[in-house]
């Protein structure tokens, strides 16, 4: 059962970051749910209608998902959101070395932002048109 | 040949793992900063925010402090001799010094953090520790910093001055204790935890990122003070203690 207003759901074990994306998108009027581990992250997509997941990769399973490598998580959790909400947009913001494996993600459509170097305004841009279908163009 | 490989690449991970723990706070007060700059974001957020950067601040002194410990540290030892002189330290007014820095992050995971004042008035008297100031904030810093990473939501941590006997019938030695209930630590992890790098396991599942030096530098720091760091795990209580020899309270 899903309640409440839609939310973009940010999972990051980071959130202090989360907090100030999240505090910047609800001022664009998109209200944001933080989860700080995988656990978390499915519990929300179970209970409340979420119009985004924005993602890192190294965060830890929680309680429900304690054999997950923490280091690769957000892998874990994409993968479990395109079997089970294959709808849901899906932004990952993260810093992956490997460029194979940012080409497997923009190949599956899902954008990849890297953190640090993604000011804020461009991160608020991107998942406020991925959360409403919004085209937009970036600079 | 195989070797160095496998060193190059444990180097390489290392100095990877420095540059996310160094990244990750700045990159919180980059985006504080910019969602402060957001006309439309609240006064009360903004307020909320400016103490996130505070925060994050205070966690990237700490961590640099660290860095920069390691290296001096080394010296010291070689030389045998501290860089800086021992001086009368009051060991309470450390403990709450360091316990109010580490409050917002305590804060933030609703623990609390409790300082055991009349521990320190059994143990130390009118007395104070013969240290390194420096060092031994930096030690006792590392123990809290941990206790608040790692304790389990909505605990309390505490901080108390205790007796303690490493070995039956060796002297009797002080220690500055810092108990948490949190992460089980397993029997056969707890003398590995003081070698540099190494983290527990399921510190690594709870907190994927971490430089592993913390408590090697605490270890190290106790050591030039003819002292040690003590670890008791007993399921998912434990209690780390900077272990001074009592010819240290004066």
């Amino acid at each position: 059962m899903t309640e409440g207003a839609a939310v973009v759901l940010l999972a990051d074990d980071e959130p202090w970051l989360s907090e100030a994306l999240a505090f910047s998108l609800e001022s664009q009027g998109l209200e944001c749910a933080i989860a700080t581990d995988v656990s978390s992250a499915v519990q929300t997509l179970q209970s409340r209608r979420v119009l985004a997941l924005v993602t890192d990769i190294m965060m830890p399973g929680g309680p429900e998902f304690p054999k997950v490598d923490a280091s690769e998580a957000g892998f874990y959790l994409i993968d479990l959101v395109r079997r089970q909400w294959p709808k849901l947009p899906i932004v990952c913001l993260s810093v992956i070395g490997d460029q194979q494996k940012i080409r497997s993600l923009t190949a599956r459509g899902i954008r990849y932002l890297r953190k640090g170097e993604t000011p804020l305004s461009t991160a608020v841009d991107v998942i406020t048109a991925v959360a409403t279908g919004r085209r937009i163009r970036l600079h | 040949m195989a070797e160095l490989a496998e060193t190059q690449k444990t180097t390489n991970q290392y100095l990877q793992n420095v540059a996310h723990q160094l990244t990750a706070p700045l990159n919180a007060i980059k985006w504080g900063i910019e969602a402060i700059k957001d006309e439309k974001v609240t006064i009360s957020r903004k307020m909320r925010l400016l103490s996130s950067i505070y925060s994050q601040g205070t966690i990237l002194v700490h961590l640099i402090k660290n860095f920069s410990l390691m290296s001096n540290l080394e010296a010291d030892h070689e030389l045998g001799q501290f860089r800086e002189q021992p001086e009368r330290v009051d060991p309470l007014r450390l403990a709450i010094n360091l316990a109010n820095d580490f409050q917002p992050q305590a804060a933030e995971r609703g623990i609390k953090i409790d300082i055991g004042e009349l521990s320190f008035n059994h143990v130390f008297g009118t007395k104070s520790l013969l240290a390194v100031k420096n060092l031994i904030a930096q030690a006792l810093s590392n123990l809290l910093e941990n206790a608040v990473k790692y304790a389990d939501l909505k605990t309390s941590i505490a901080v108390q001055a205790t007796f303690v006997t490493l070995a039956p019938g060796a002297k009797t030695a002080v220690g500055l204790a810092v108990k948490s209930i949190g992460l089980p630590i397993a029997p056969e992890e707890v003398k590995c935890l003081l070698n540099r790098g190494v983290r527990g396991t399921a510190a690594k599942q709870r907190i994927p990122a971490g430089t592993g030096i913390g408590l090697y530098i605490a270890n190290r720091v106790m050591e030039i003070h003819q002292g040690t760091v003590f670890i008791q795990a007993r399921g998912r209580e434990s209690t780390f203690s900077l272990v001074f020899p009592e010819s240290r309270v004066k």
